[in-house]
C-alpha cells in the first residue's frame, strides 16, 4: 500500500444556494488510512462539503477528485459506481426503517454489487461485528436505541469497502450516554487504518485518532494541524474563539 | 308480499351480478394502484411539467363525475377512434384512470413522509433512482399507504354501481332488473344493501389482517395526539 | 363540434345539479351535527345508534339508497315519488353520516391538555364545548366540508338514473338526440369540474390559513 496516496480530494470547491455562498473554494485531500477531523461552528458547510465530497450533490465550482480520478470531468462517469465506493454517515440515524438491521446492510451488497444472498449476508455480519452490533440483526430500526442505529449505519457504509468513509457528526443527535459506544467504534475503525473524514467535535477522539484536524469556518478552511498543536495553539483568531468556546464548555472531558 | 320466495329463484343471478361487481372493482383497484403509483411518483419526485401534468390530471378525474366519466369513454373513444370496445373493458378502463386519481393521493401522503435522509443515505450506497424506488421508497409507501388506502377501497366498491349506466350487469343492476320483474323493491334493494354492506365491512377486516400481518415496528406510526 | 345552442342547452342541467347538492348538504348538515353530539356525548345506546347509522351510509353506494326511496318507497311515501326528492334525500342523509365523520375526527383532533387546561380554569363541560373545542374544531372541518361538497356535486350525477333533468341527464340527452357521442360528456365535466374546484380548494385554502393563524396544527 502506496502510504501517501490520495484516495479523495476535493479542490477549490465553491457551493451556492441561490444567492447563499456556503463553500469559499475548499481544497482538502484524504490520505489512505488517515483519520481527518474538520471542526467548526454551525452553519459553517461542514455538512455541505461533505455531501459534495461524498457525490450527493454537485459543487457550483471546482471538483472532486477519486483515486486520481476527476469525477466531474466527464458526464460517462458513473457516479453510482463511485458512490458506492464512498461510505456516508449522517447526522441522523438514517436506516431503512422498513429493513432489519441485517438487511440494512445487505441491501447496498446485493442491489449495487449483486452479490448472493448468502454472500451479502456473510459481509453483513462481518461488517456488524466490526460494530458490536452481531446480536442485534434481527431488529428493525424502531427497536434500536439511536446509538445502536448509528452503529448499524456505519456498518452498513462498511459492509460496502469503501475507499473512504465519511461521517458527518454522527454522535451529535444522540443522548450524551450513547455516544460513547459510536465513538468508541470510530476509534477502532480507526486504528484498523480504515480511512475517514469525520466531522465531530468530540475532542477526546480527534485528540486520541486524528492525523489532522482542520478547522472550519464561513465556508472556508482556515487551518489544518496535528491534533496537539490545532486544539492547543491555534494561529487563526477564529479557530481560538471557537476553540475557546468549545473546550471551555466540554472541559472537563 | 313480505315472502321472500322470489330470492331462491333469483340468487343465481344476484351471485354473478356480486362476482361482476368484485371483478369490476378488483380491476380497478389493482389497475388504480399501479398508475396511482407512478403518478405519486411523478408529483413527489418529478420536475415541474410532470407536476402539472399529473395535476391536471388529478384534478380532471377528482373534480368530475364517475357517471360522466363512463359514458364519455364508452361512447366518446369508439366515435373518435373507431376502436369499438365492450361496456366491461370501457368500464373496467374508466375505473382505473378514475381510481388512480384517488390512490395518487394516498400514495404521495405516504411517499413524503418517508425521511429524505433515507433517500440520500441509499444514494451514498451507489444505489440508482430506479433501485431507490423500487427499493426503499415503494415498500414503505405500501406499508404506511394501507390505513388511509382503505378508503379508497370502500369508495371505489359503491362507486362500481354507476357501471351500470353503460350496460354492465354488476350487483345494483341485476337488483333494477331483478325489482322490476318481481315488483318486490323493497326487499329486492334491502338484500342488494346487504350483500354490499357485509363485503365491504368483511373486506375492510382482511384488509387490517393484511395491514397487522405486514406492519413493521414504527413504520408508519404517526406522531400526532 | 357542438354548437353554442347545444352549449346553453348544457348548462340548463347546472341549476338542478346545483339544486339537489346544495339541499343535500343542507340535510347532511342538520343530520350531521346532532349524530356527532350522540356519538361523542350520550350513553352507549344512543351513541350506538348513531353509530351503525354512519357505518350503513358508509357501507352501501349512495345509488342503493335513491332507488330504495325512489322504486320502494315512492309507493308509500308522497315525497319519493319525486326522484328529485328521492336523489336529494339519499345524497343528504348519506351526507349526514360522511358529515359526522368530519365534525367527530375534528373534535378529537383537539389537543387533550387544551380540555385539562379548560377544566383546571374552573369551566363545565358545555363551556370546554362552546369555548374551547367548537371553534377550533370548525377551521379544522373546513377541507373535509369541501371535499364534501365536492363530493355531492358529483355524485349527484347519480340522479340523472332516476331521470331526473341534471346536468348529465342534459349531456346524454345530446348524445341520443344529435349523435354527439364526447364532446358533451367532456363539457359536462369541465362544468362539474368549474363546480367543484372552486368549493375544495377554497375552503381547503381558508381552512389552512386558519389553522396557521391560530397555530392549529
Ligand atoms: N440544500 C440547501 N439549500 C439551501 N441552503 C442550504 C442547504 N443546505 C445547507 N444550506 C445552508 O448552508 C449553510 C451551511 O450549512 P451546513 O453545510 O449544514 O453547515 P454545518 O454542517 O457546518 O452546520 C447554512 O446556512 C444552511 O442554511
Ligand atoms: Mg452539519
Amino acid at each position: 500500500m502506496c502510504a501517501s496516496e490520495i484516495v479523495l480530494e476535493g479542490k477549490k470547491i465553491g457551493k451556492k444556494y441561490g444567492k447563499l455562498e456556503v463553500l469559499r473554494g475548499i481544497s482538502i485531500r484524504i490520505k489512505r488510512g488517515e483519520t481527518k477531523v474538520i471542526i467548526g461552528p454551525s452553519g459553517s458547510g461542514k455538512s455541505t462539503l461533505l455531501r459534495i465530497l461524498g457525490l450527493l450533490e454537485p459543487p457550483t465550482k471546482g471538483t472532486v477528485i477519486f483515486k486520481g480520478m476527476d469525477v466531474y470531468a466527464s458526464n460517462k462517469l458513473n457516479l453510482n459506481k463511485i458512490r458506492s465506493k464512498i461510505g456516508f454517515v449522517f447526522q441522523q440515524p438514517s436506516l431503512f426503517r422498513h429493513l432489519t438491521a441485517l438487511d440494512n446492510v445487505k441491501l447496498g451488497l446485493k442491489v449495487v454489487r449483486k452479490m448472493r444472498d448468502d454472500e451479502a449476508k456473510r459481509k453483513a455480519l462481518e461488517a456488524l461485528r466490526l460494530v458490536h452490533m452481531e446480536e442485534w440483526i434481527d431488529h428493525y430500526p424502531a427497536q434500536l436505541s439511536g446509538g445502536q442505529q448509528q452503529r448499524v449505519a456505519i456498518a452498513r457504509a462498511l459492509a460496502m469497502d469503501p475507499d473512504v468513509l465519511l461521517m458527518d457528526e454522527p454522535t451529535a443527535s444522540l443522548d450524551i450516554e450513547l455516544t460513547w459506544e459510536v465513538i468508541e467504534v470510530m476509534e477502532e475503525l480507526a486504528k484498523k487504518g480504515i480511512t475517514m473524514l469525520v466531522v465531530t467535535h468530540e475532542i477526546p477522539f480527534a485528540k486520541e485518532v486524528a492525523n489532522e484536524i482542520c478547522f472550519m469556518s464561513e465556508g472556508m478552511i482556515h487551518e489544518c494541524d496535528i491534533p496537539e498543536n490545532l486544539l492547543r495553539n491555534p494561529k487563526t483568531p477564529r479557530a481560538k474563539a471557537f476553540l475557546k468556546r468549545l473546550i471551555g464548555e466540554f472541559g472537563g472531558r | 308480499m313480505s315472502s321472500f320466495s322470489w330470492l331462491s329463484w333469483w340468487s343465481p343471478f344476484i351471485f354473478k351480478g356480486f362476482l361482476m361487481t368484485l371483478k369490476m372493482s378488483a380491476a380497478g383497484l389493482t389497475g388504480g394502484f399501479v398508475l396511482g403509483s407512478l403518478l405519486a411518483l411523478g408529483d413527489v419526485y418529478g420536475g415541474k411539467i410532470t407536476k402539472a401534468v399529473v395535476n391536471a390530471y388529478v384534478e380532471f378525474f377528482r373534480g368530475s363525475p364517475l357517471i360522466v366519466q363512463l359514458l364519455m369513454f364508452y361512447y366518446g373513444i369508439p366515435a373518435l377512434t373507431g376502436y369499438e370496445w365492450s361496456a366491461v373493458t370501457a368500464g373496467a378502463i374508466t375505473l382505473m384512470l378514475n381510481s388512480a386519481a384517488y390512490q395518487k393521493g394516498y400514495f404521495k401522503g405516504a411517499m413524503e413522509s418517508i425521511p429524505k435522509d433515507q433517500l440520500m443515505a441509499a444514494r451514498s450506497l451507489g444505489m440508482s433512482t430506479r433501485q431507490i424506488v423500487l427499493h426503499i421508497v415503494l415498500p414503505q409507501t405500501y406499508r404506511i399507504v394501507i390505513p388511509a388506502w382503505s378508503n379508497e377501497f370502500v369508495s371505489l366498491t359503491k362507486s362500481t354501481s354507476a357501471l351500470l349506466i353503460i350496460g354492465i350487469m354488476e350487483l345494483t343492476a341485476t337488483a333494477m332488473t331483478i325489482s322490476a320483474l318481481t315488483f318486490k323493491p323493497l326487499q329486492v334493494y334491502s338484500v342488494t344493501a346487504i350483500i354490499y354492506f357485509i363485503w365491504i365491512y368483511f373486506a375492510l377486516k382482511i384488509i387490517e389482517y393484511i395491514y397487522e400481518r405486514i406492519r413493521i415496528p414504527g413504520l408508519g406510526e404517526t406522531k400526532t395526539l | 363540434m357542438i354548437s353554442l345552442s347545444d352549449f346553453l342547452f348544457l348548462l340548463r342541467g347546472l341549476p338542478v345539479t346545483v339544486s339537489i347538492s346544495f339541499l343535500a348538504f343542507a340535510i347532511g348538515f342538520i343530520l350531521g351535527i346532532p349524530l356527532t353530539f350522540l356519538r361523542l356525548y350520550t350513553p352507549k345506546y344512543s351513541a350506538n345508534v348513531a353509530e351503525a347509522y354512519v357505518k350503513l351510509f358508509l357501507g352501501i353506494p349512495v345509488l342503493v339508497f335513491m332507488l330504495f326511496f325512489y322504486f320502494g318507497l315512492g309507493k308509500y311515501v308522497a315525497i319519493f315519488r319525486s326522484p328529485f326528492l328521492s336523489a336529494v334525500a339519499a345524497l343528504g342523509f348519506r351526507s349526514g353520516a360522511y358529515q359526522s365523520q368530519i365534525f367527530k375526527t375534528a373534535m378529537n383532533s383537539i389537543p387533550r391538555d387544551q380540555l385539562l387546561a379548560a377544566k383546571a380554569l374552573g369551566m363545565n363541560k358545555l363551556q370546554t364545548l362552546r369555548y374551547i373545542i367548537l371553534p377550533q374544531a370548525f377551521i379544522v372541518a373546513l377541507p373535509g366540508l369541501g371535499s364534501e361538497i365536492a363530493l355531492l356535486i358529483k355524485d349527484s350525477s347519480y340522479s340523472f338514473i332516476l331521470g331526473v333533468l341534471d346536468l348529465t341527464m342534459h349531456a346524454d340527452i345530446l348524445r341520443r338526440a344529435h349523435k354527439l357521442f364526447f364532446e358533451p360528456y367532456l363539457i359536462a365535466a369541465f362544468l362539474y369540474i368549474a363546480l367543484t374546484f372552486p368549493v375544495a380548494n377554497y375552503l381547503d385554502k381558508l381552512g389552512s390559513k386558519l389553522n396557521k393563524k391560530y397555530a392549529l396544527r
